[in-house]
């Protein structure tokens, strides 16, 4: 007895699923569209409780994305994305023979994808883990480069907890118990010590220059010598000189 | 042999040229340290110029000083300063001005020139999927098809820089715009974004640079509301304080990551207020103890006395 092919769709935007099936009513009008879900946990949720043949995923949904859920759903059905634009996404794709569509979805090539479905429908879903490591892993460095340093200095000012930008910061200073954290417009204390923020902080974004002292790169305006010999860093739009201890001068040595 | 000939009067005439050469070197250290002397001498304040006379005069007093010497010194840095002193000394403060304010100029050039780079990202991502709404509620709801287009077309006039009226807007304008931004992702997130908009009207038509506002709106709904599994709720607000203008964009959402970059929206956002007001203007970001984020744009308060007769 032939069982008609089941379909999931997973899209977070109602009026994009309503579409979906819309269209894949007139494109194959047998396929039993069993769920719909709203986010990538309830796509994989949903995946498990009707088991469909066939499961449509957006890419960018909340929870976990079209390519997170897939990775949980790849050896038990059969998988196609759907995106508006995704340009990283769609050249994975081609080069890695996922089936996709694009929004909105229509057309021959929709009529396309079902033929090929229509195929596989009872079949062992085709092994694409490896594609799928190589999407995320190249997604992941795609969207934010070096996502392990500290981008945001989180400072108690008065009762709000008060986000800095890195790029804000001129420079870090150890005060006691304390680190000062200077900015263009103002001064705050954080109770982070400056061994730990120079631990976390990008080494290619902030120099060390002193036992105490830690220097935004692009803020440092000139480096001169006072009267005892000593290396006195300027940085931009602050009064305050910044002394270089010996051990830290080796990087302003002339070019 | 000719040679050596030629080498014999090739070296008499270099040691002539390095004679010459030193004679001149002597005169134009001279000139140089003349006029450093006399710009020191435009320069130096009348006390200390007495103290030094003094020094001077004491030295000249000593068996080793010359008297007459020291005295025509005096009398002649005395003359000099009186007589040529306050033009030179305006003449170097022109100078140093106008090295100053061509650096300046040079500097606002180079960061408009990159703001200019940064400024409308008209996000392909937000575009593609609003055109294929638009092409759903044209099947399923034409009205409602419309008016999305509409809200489109709002926003690119608005976002798009050559389609921009130059210079600051007003507030009004801002939440007009972000109004048509909003009613987009409203459409698209349904009931996961819920909107309040808070501007009192004496407000609406005081100068807020442009797209400032619009940035921050984009980023809650990016990081903070569109992750969220649940959504929630944009709050914008506007309050004056004296001479500032404050305007909150307060999100429930999922809250700040401290490793992720800042993104071009902020730095643009930071740069332009910093160009436009120096630091009498503010971006401020906090993380509110109830979650979510807050970013508030302080800007000096400007009622726009204009702003009826061309909107």
């Amino acid at each position: 007895m032939k069982h008609h092919a089941t379909a999931l769709l997973a899209d977070d935007e109602e009026a994009m699923r309503q579409q979906l099936r819309s269209r894949l009513r007139d494109a194959w009008p047998e396929l039993d569209i069993v769920a719909e879900a709203a986010n990538g946990i309830e796509a994989v949720a949903l995946a498990g409780q009707y088991r469909p043949d066939i499961v449509f995923l957006d890419i960018r949904m909340p929870g976990l994305s079209g390519i997170e859920a897939a990775r949980m759903l790849f050896n038990r059905c059969h998988l196609v994305f759907v995106t508006a634009y995704d340009q990283y996404a769609i050249e994975a794709f081609e080069q890695g023979a996922l089936d996709y569509l694009m929004k909105p979805v229509g057309g021959e090539r929709l009529k396309t994808t079902c033929a090929r479905l229509q195929q596989l429908v009872g079949r062992q879903p085709t092994d694409i883990e490896q594609q799928l490591n190589q999407l995320l892993a190249r997604h992941g460095a795609g969207s934010k480069a070096a996502p392990d340093y500290l981008r945001w200095i989180q400072a108690l000012v008065g009762a709000n907890l008060r986000m800095i930008s890195t790029r804000e910061v001129l420079f870090f200073q150890a005060d006691e118990k304390y680190t000062r954290v200077q900015t263009g417009q103002a001064e705050v204390l954080i109770r982070k010590p400056l061994k730990e923020l120079a631990d976390e902080l990008d080494p290619d974004e902030f120099w060390r220059i002193h036992r105490s002292t830690l220097v935004r790169v692009d803020a440092i305006e000139e480096v001169t010598r006072d009267l005892r010999g000593r290396h006195m860093l300027k940085v931009r739009n602050h009064p305050q000189l910044l002394e270089i201890s010996r051990g830290h001068t080796h990087r302003f040595q002339q070019m | 042999m000719n040679g050596g000939r030629l080498n014999k009067a090739g070296h008499a005439r270099r040691s002539a040229n390095g004679l010459v050469n030193i004679v001149r070197e002597i005169g134009e250290m001279t000139a140089a340290l003349w006029w450093r002397f006399f710009d020191w001498l435009a320069q130096v304040e009348w006390r200390k110029l007495m103290i030094v006379w003094l020094l001077v005069l004491i030295f000249g007093l000593t068996p080793f000083g010359y008297p007459e010497q020291t005295g025509a010194f005096v009398m002649l840095s005395f003359g000099l300063k009186v007589l040529a002193g306050g033009k030179r000394k305006a003449e170097i403060e022109a100078r140093d001005a106008t090295s100053h304010a061509d650096k300046e100029g040079l500097e606002r050039r180079l960061v408009e020139a990159r703001m200019a780079a940064l400024q409308a990202q008209v996000e392909p991502h937000f575009l593609f999927n609003t055109l294929a709404l638009i092409g759903q509620l044209i099947e399923t709801d034409p009205p409602q098809a419309a008016r999305i287009h509409q809200n489109l077309i709002d926003y690119l006039r608005a976002t798009l820089p050559q389609m921009r009226a130059r210079g600051a807007g007003t507030l009004g304008r801002q939440i007009e715009m972000s109004r048509a931004y909003l009613a987009i992702m409203q459409a698209r997130m349904r009931s996961r974004l819920a909107v309040s908009i808070d501007v009192p009207a004496e407000m609406q038509t005081a100068t807020f640079p442009v797209m400032t506002l619009q940035i921050l709106i984009e980023n809650a709904i990016k990081h903070g509301l569109e992750p969220k599994v649940d959504g929630g709720r944009i709050d914008i607000r506007a309050s004056v304080d004296g001479q500032q203008l404050q305007v909150d964009v307060l999100d429930d959402g999922i809250g700040f990551n401290v490793h992720a970059g800042d993104g071009v929206g902020l730095t643009n956002v930071r740069e332009r207020l910093r160009i436009l007001y120096g630091a009498r203007a503010q971006l401020v970001i906090e993380a509110p103890l109830t979650g979510g984020t807050r970013a508030s744009i302080r800007v000096p308060y400007a009622p726009d006395i204009f702003a009826k007769r061309a909107p």
